[in-house]
């Protein structure tokens, strides 16, 4: 009887067609983008344009800033999350999953009700200080860290749960404070996790356009990133729809090179387990 | 070093209160797991508060709710060993030692020492994963013993390895206490291990101390049923006082009439008592060399368990009596033929049987 060679090789062939299929449906978006710039031909004209110059460094640098603000302020939270149980900690995680799940669009109606020029915090902050929020570089960050910080929080606090909790009560006893406990035992431990959320943040933060608009608006040097840049591009600027797949293409070529980069540094720095 | 520690905590149902004290010498804590042998060992390294009591080590209060002291675990400067070891996966051995050092010339030396003593040398630079279950743990103790510590906690830190192994440890452990004159407290739940290592030994069960004596004592002449029981005393039979003479108390046990060991406080006649005698105590004979031989009962084999280097019999008696366990050796088992023959003459000496106090609970189960 070889039927169950038989089956094997059919469960085999199932797999592999399905991810010839799935992968398929992955490559050609990116296959059309490339072809139809190549076809284009002005990709590399607009790049030296101060529109995309400028929408390029907004993006960079406040996506950089917001996970440096997700790391500083969500590393303890995701501890805390970890480590302590606590009446309502079921509550707080799913206010902390809440950003994931919403539509960005929400979180920018929200932010725009809290700190916006009329909202619960900024008019009281407006009449004092004369500061307003909305509509300003500010803005930008803290729309991409509300939607991006929960996805550090979420990865640094699975990383931080597979830590044996015994190896930090053995620190202690060893002399080792809590916070040089948490640098030298639980964050090397933790760095592939932690690693991972950097990533994913940033990437989500790269890529964050609903809630910035609604919150930041849509305006060149001050408010426009990469993904409205696109946007504008494509329901009709000068640029038009090859515009549009210029800037899609020179997004997505920033993000991989700095992701790669950013892998390769990570990965060398920590030490072989 | 000195150790004296006494502390009560409600922990939901489970009242905890016990008090003993250790002075260069390793007191094995022995008992069930859940029985508070572990939340000790917590509360003296700071891990768990009490909600009172007072711990002082070397004389110096670590704990004292009178006077609400509270050290943290960095200031109590105990090594604390757990049953997972809790090395550090990242570091390499020789890291992990320093690890409770304060940087400076002396750290690479004192390592150097610890590497040395625990023959960890050449594994210095191999990463906890990569070792063995016994390197780990000589890595675990090094790391424990590295700042000066003299008080050892160590929370059943064999029971995860081979015997062939933990043989070699108790060993260490026994020569590391010798050398640095330790004070360890050893958790443990293996009774071989617990007479192995103690010089005194703390029977837990139900959070609290139910004797706190030296080894033979313990073992010999339990306080009370449930110490019997927990202590792996095989034979414990309900009895009757008949009467006490100044060598020996007379008592009764399903119609058999026995002489027992005199206990320091002698029971009056007609009071209940519990007679303890531990199986490997218990002679098997084949006919009374005179009539006026005391404590003999003929019985009968009726189960028999080979482990190998000892055999365990059960024998039921052939007239009044209680039915009485047995273990022998593997070399006595073949020079007496016990393999050939089911009846014999059971005598249970007299300096072995143990008088305990009567009426007592005895506790869930021994497994």
């Amino acid at each position: 009887m070889n039927r169950p060679a038989v089956i094997e090789r059919g469960a085999m062939t199932t797999v592999i067609a399905l991810t010839l299929v799935f992968g398929l449906f992955f490559v050609l978006p990116f296959a059309g983008l490339v072809e139809r710039a190549i076809e284009d031909g002005n990709t590399f004209d607009l790049w030296r344009t101060e529109q995309v110059r400028d929408a390029l460094f907004l993006s960079f640098w406040t996506s950089t800033l917001s996970v440096a603000l997700a790391i500083l302020f969500g590393t303890p939270v995701a501890y805390v999350l970890a480590r302590s149980r606590f009446r309502g900690k079921a509550l707080i995680d799913a206010l902390v999953d809440l950003p994931i799940v919403l539509p960005p669009t929400v979180a920018g109606v929200a932010l725009l009700t809290a700190f916006g020029r009329r909202g619960l915090i900024g008019q009281p902050l407006d009449n004092w200080t004369g500061l307003t929020l909305g509509f300003s570089t500010t803005a930008v960050v803290m729309a991409q860290t509300l939607v991006s910080a929960p996805f550090y929080v979420r990865a640094a606090k699975g990383g931080i749960e597979a830590i044996d909790p015994q190896l930090e009560r053995v620190a202690y006893t060893l002399g080792a404070s809590r916070v040089r406990t948490f640098f030298r035992v639980v964050a090397p431990q933790a760095r592939p996790s932690l690693i991972a959320g950097i990533i994913l943040s940033w990437s989500r933060a790269m890529g964050e356009l609903g809630a910035t608009l609604i919150f930041a608006g849509n305006l060149q040097g001050k408010t426009q990133t990469m993904p409205l840049a696109i946007i504008q591009a494509f329901e009709g600027s000068s640029l038009g729809l090859s515009g549009a797949v210029a800037l899609s293409l020179i997004l997505l070529i920033v993000a991989l090179v700095a992701l790669v980069i950013f892998r390769a540094l990570a990965g060398r720095a920590a030490p072989p387990i | 070093m000195s150790l004296s520690f006494s502390a009560s905590r409600r922990l939901g149902a489970f009242a905890y209160e016990a008090a003993l004290e250790a002075n260069e010498e390793i007191v094995v804590l022995f008992g069930h797991s859940g029985a508070g042998k572990s939340i000790t060992l917590q509360m003296i390294a700071g891990l768990l508060r009490p909600d009172s009591g007072r711990i002082a080590i070397d004389g110096v209060p670590a704990f004292d709710s009178a006077n609400r002291i509270d050290l943290p675990p960095q200031r109590r400067n105990v090594g604390y060993v757990v049953q997972d070891l809790a090395l550090f996966p990242h570091m390499t051995v020789a890291e992990n030692v320093a690890f409770g050092l304060p940087r400076s010339s002396l750290q690479r030396s004192r390592v150097a020492g610890l590497l040395d003593l625990l023959q960890l040398k050449e594994l210095e630079r191999r990463r906890p994963p990569s070792l063995s279950g016994g390197q780990q743990q000589r890595v675990a103790l090094a790391r424990a013993l590295a700042r000066d510590t003299r008080l050892l906690l160590l929370d059943e830190p064999f029971s995860a390895l081979d015997e062939s192994l933990r043989a070699g440890l108790r060993r260490e452990l026994l020569r590391l206490r010798q050398e640095l004159g330790l004070t360890i407290l050893f958790v443990t739940h293996d009774l071989r291990e617990a007479h192995l290592l103690a010089d005194r030994l703390a029977v837990f069960d139900a959070g609290h101390i139910l004797q706190f004596e030296d080894r033979e004592t313990v073992f010999r002449k339990p306080l009370s049923r449930r110490v019997a029981e927990l202590t792996g005393v095989a034979n414990i039979f309900a009895a009757n006082t008949i009467a006490t003479s100044p060598d020996a108390v007379a008592v009764e046990v399903n119609g058999l009439g026995l002489n027992c060991a005199l206990p320091s406080s002698p029971p009056s006649p007609g009071r209940a008592v519990d007679i303890a005698i531990r199986s490997e105590r218990v002679n098997l004979r084949r006919g009374r060399t005179s009539e006026s031989e005391e404590n003999l009962l003929e019985a009968r084999i009726v189960e028999e368990f080979a482990y190998g280097a000892t055999h365990t019999l059960r024998l039921e008696p052939a007239g009044p009596g209680p039915a009485i366990e047995v273990e022998i050796a593997a070399r006595p088992y073949e020079v007496l033929g016990v393999a050939r023959q089911r009846n014999w003459l059971v005598e249970l000496p007299r300096e072995h049987l143990h008088v305990m106090p009567g009426n007592q609970p005895s506790g869930p189960p021994i497994a």
